[in-house]
């Protein structure tokens, strides 16, 4: 019991920006049913794979936060600011000068930005002399990019990490921010994970996957979790309570496919520590697609926990596109989507899972409520 | 709560592989600079870093395809290898579960990405190579370390730049301390890449062939590249199997500027040292000495020395900057600063800051332990790390419980 809750999010993915068009997609394909968005624009001039990307169309991250401090952002910075401006303002915590220490910042990803990176090393090698590099442009080229960024739009403070874990890098945060809230590091922490569909990060899903019909998205969710406590105190609606994450490592899982057992075993170990029965798990918001033969890892591990009695399922890859590190962010939003608007799933539990292909697995217990009844639970 | 201990050091840098070669090194004031070899640089003026030549990957890891991984991660888990030996810590013993990895970076795979866009370049996007895609991400590296080390519990890349390695000692403390696992390797790990060198050049940041950090003339930092790492376990668990304990981790404190993205700002490094002093319950008088973050630049320096005049008063403990050897590690440099207080406290011996001939009026009261190292009896040390984006994190360590 991590005695945590998420009193607020923001997200944005190829649906667009914010909950609502998320819980349009949702709700539009039913549960376990979505389709990839198709109505992609390409956000540069690099060609993309045939089967494209799902970039979000038409994102102007000047026209959403402004021209201060936006001319040099790169895209997954500028996702990650509006979705945490979007966090804050949904949670309603204000930062000033009393609490700016104690509130922090901590982003998943899985290189940084692949293009910020690439294209650096491009500039280098194709100007005239190899130092004739944008120096505005070199931050973007560090993993902790993003999350800098946050801490200087919105004045946060308190302890600001980056973890870079790929599809388990979100559930990284997630204990990373429980552990900064448990030991008195901070008070509130924004937990989120951000990925942009680039031509390069469009790519490297194309060619890493060149059987898997998933294309690439893109997208961020930040969270704003806090103290169940404080949360009470300060009268903010607690959306989702934290009861555990787990996340391991199962060496040469990747090679001797042991990922489904390891995966199984994770998620064992955080309904122990969540002093929950697997029968009282309600709902399931996998990494499938629904479309990919990769999906049987997280069908094979429920199967293994669950038997016959498998609880229900969210798809979130089918909605979003793989979405890499975002992914983890985005399945928290789809089950937040779907308590906020429900309250006939109030006090349901839920399970989320991820794993990398060379032997990362990650869960996370978690139990909603509805923001159409004034109860919390 | 458990109280936390540093059982084993793992450097893999310029100056030396391995601890009893990397103490040496620093006892000497060796300097690990040397002409740029690992990209063509070429039409840079200045082309010198701090590169580990003699790195055999093969030589140290027992499990790992060195094939198989990028530079970046074989650094990090040729430490963390070094690290378990020089720990003498039979991993065989302790339940896979219990075993933590956190290693820390501020460009990951740098190399990797450098290849692939190489492949760009010359065949376009749809050339780019899947096994070279697979070891490119960030993940790689702690992934590395646990894959060499049969380590099954949390396998954490931390990419919070150049102080990324505090962060990972110090998120491996609070685990450590909690209960969570009964061992945590914790590090870090970087590259020397062309984008880096040319990105700190152009920001007008780089030296030309040596780093004199705190001198008056000094002209910037160098790039640099290794893999630090140290074996962290519970107090009881060390003591049990009757381990050599180089050091006590009293705490950390880690903070952001939320100012600008590059230039560091005295007042939040101050905020900083003052939380670790807190959260280690120390003083500042505690302090017997500070492993700098002393890149080197005119403007880390003097803000660096600004902060500690403003904690520390006129009583201003040594302080001396390793980067004058290593050059700037980046992701693994805090690691190497840990590493150093370690040694510090354990040998009780003072690392100096080299090339130091003019003293700098702006940062008088300071004593820099200029160019020969230094005995001394040190209980406390105090290892600074800053970087891109304001993330400082402070690590206080201090002499093993009696």
């Amino acid at each position: 019991m991590t005695g945590l809750v998420v009193t607020g999010g923001g997200a944005l993915c190829a649906r667009g920006i914010g909950f609502a068009p998320i819980a349009a997609a949702i709700a539009r394909a039913g549960v376990a049913e979505g389709h990839p968005s198709s109505d992609s624009r390409e956000p540069s001039t690099e060609p993309f794979p045939s089967g494209g990307g799902h970039p979000l169309a038409d994102f102007d991250a000047r026209r959403l936060l402004g021209r201060k401090g936006t001319a040099f952002l790169d895209r997954r910075s500028a996702l990650a600011l509006v979705a945490s401006g979007q966090a804050l303002q949904d949670s309603g915590l204000s930062i000033d000068e009393t609490n700016a220490n104690r509130v922090g910042v901590t982003l998943g990803t899985t290189w940084g930005s692949l293009k910020s990176m690439s294209d650096y090393t491009r500039e280098s090698l194709l100007a005239d002399r190899p130092y004739l590099v944008t120096p505005a442009n070199f931050p973007n080229t560090v993993m902790n990019c993003a999350a800098g960024q946050t801490a200087i739009r919105y004045g946060l403070k308190g302890v600001n990490a980056t973890i870079a874990g790929g599809a388990l890098a979100f559930l990284q945060v997630l204990a990373y921010v429980a552990n900064a809230l448990r030991c008195g590091h901070a008070d509130a922490m924004l937990a989120g994970a951000v990925e942009e569909c680039t031509a390069h990060m469009a790519w490297a899903v194309h060619r890493m996957e060149p059987h898997g019909r998933i294309d690439a998205g893109e997208g961020a969710a930040v969270f704003v979790v806090e103290r169940s406590e404080d949360a009470r105190g300060s009268g903010r609606h607690i959306d989702l309570e934290l009861k555990s994450v787990t996340t391991s490592f199962s060496p040469a899982a990747g090679r001797s496919g042991r990922l489904s057992g390891a995966l199984a075993d994770c998620i064992r170990r955080g309904l122990a520590k969540s002093d929950v029965r697997a029968e009282q798990v309600s709902f399931a918001v996998t990494s499938q697609s629904g479309e990919d033969d990769r999906d049987r890892i997280e069908t094979e591990a429920l199967s293994m926990v669950f038997g016959n009695a498998q609880p229900e399922r969210l798809l979130i890859k089918k909605i979003m596109g793989e979405c890499l590190a975002a992914t983890g962010g985005l399945q928290l939003a789809g089950l937040l989507v779907l308590h906020r608007r429900d309250p006939s799933r109030d006090g349901r539990i839920s399970l989320f899972t991820g794993w990398t292909a060379d032997g990362g697995v990650g869960a996370a217990i978690v139990r909603g409520w509805s923001r159409v009844s004034s109860d919390s639970g | 709560m458990h109280r936390v201990v540093v059982t084993g050091l793992g450097p893999v840098s310029s100056i030396g592989v391995g601890i009893s070669a990397f103490s040496a090194a620093l006892r000497a004031g060796r300097s690990g600079i040397s002409p740029i070899t690992s990209f063509d640089a070429r039409g840079f003026p200045h082309a010198h870093a701090g590169e580990v030549h003699d790195f055999r990957p093969d030589l140290i890891l027992r499990r790992l395809d060195c094939a198989s991984w990028g530079r970046s991660t074989l650094f990090a888990a040729a430490a963390a290898r070094l690290a378990i030996e020089d720990a003498q810590l039979d991993l065989d013993t302790i339940c896979p579960e219990r075993i933590g990895v956190v290693i820390g970076t501020t460009c990951g795979e740098s190399t990797v990405i450098e290849a692939l866009t190489a492949e760009i370049l010359e065949h376009g996007f749809d050339s780019l190579s899947p096994e070279l895609l697979r070891r490119s991400s960030g993940d790689q590296l702690a992934h590395g370390v646990s894959e060499e080390l049969g380590a099954a519990g949390e396998s954490v890349t931390l990419g919070t730049a150049c102080s990324a390695s505090n962060y990972a000692v110090g998120y491996a403390y609070d685990g450590l301390r909690h209960g969570d696992a009964e061992v945590v390797i914790a590090g870090g790990a970087d590259s020397v890449c062309r984008w880096v060198h040319a990105g700190f050049f152009r920001l007008g940041a780089l030296a030309d062939d040596t780093c004199a950090p705190f001198d008056r003339d000094r002209a910037g930092m160098l790039t640099a590249e290794g893999g630090s790492a140290l074996v962290l376990e519970a107090l009881d668990h060390a003591r049990e199997r009757g381990a050599r304990i180089y050091a006590e981790v009293l705490g950390y404190g880690a903070n952001c500027d939320a100012d600008h993205i590059v230039a560091p700002n005295a007042a939040s490094i101050a905020g900083c040292m003052r939380l670790a002093h807190q959260n280690a319950s120390i003083t500042p008088a505690d302090v017997d000495y500070i492993c700098a973050h002393g890149t080197g630049t005119a403007a880390n320096d003097s803000t660096e020395v600004r902060a500690i005049r403003e904690v520390f008063g006129e009583s201003m403990p040594p302080t001396s900057s390793i980067k004058s050897m290593l050059g700037h590690t980046m992701g693994a440099a805090s690691g190497f600063g840990a590493i150093a207080s370690a040694l510090a406290i354990a040998e009780g011996i003072l690392p100096p800051t080299i090339n130091w001939r003019h003293p700098d009026s702006a940062l008088a009261g300071l004593d820099p332990i200029p160019n020969c190292a230094r005995q001394a009896c040190v209980r406390v040390v105090q290892n600074n790390g800053f970087a891109f984006g304001g993330n400082n994190a402070i690590l206080i360590l201090g002499a093993p419980p009696q």
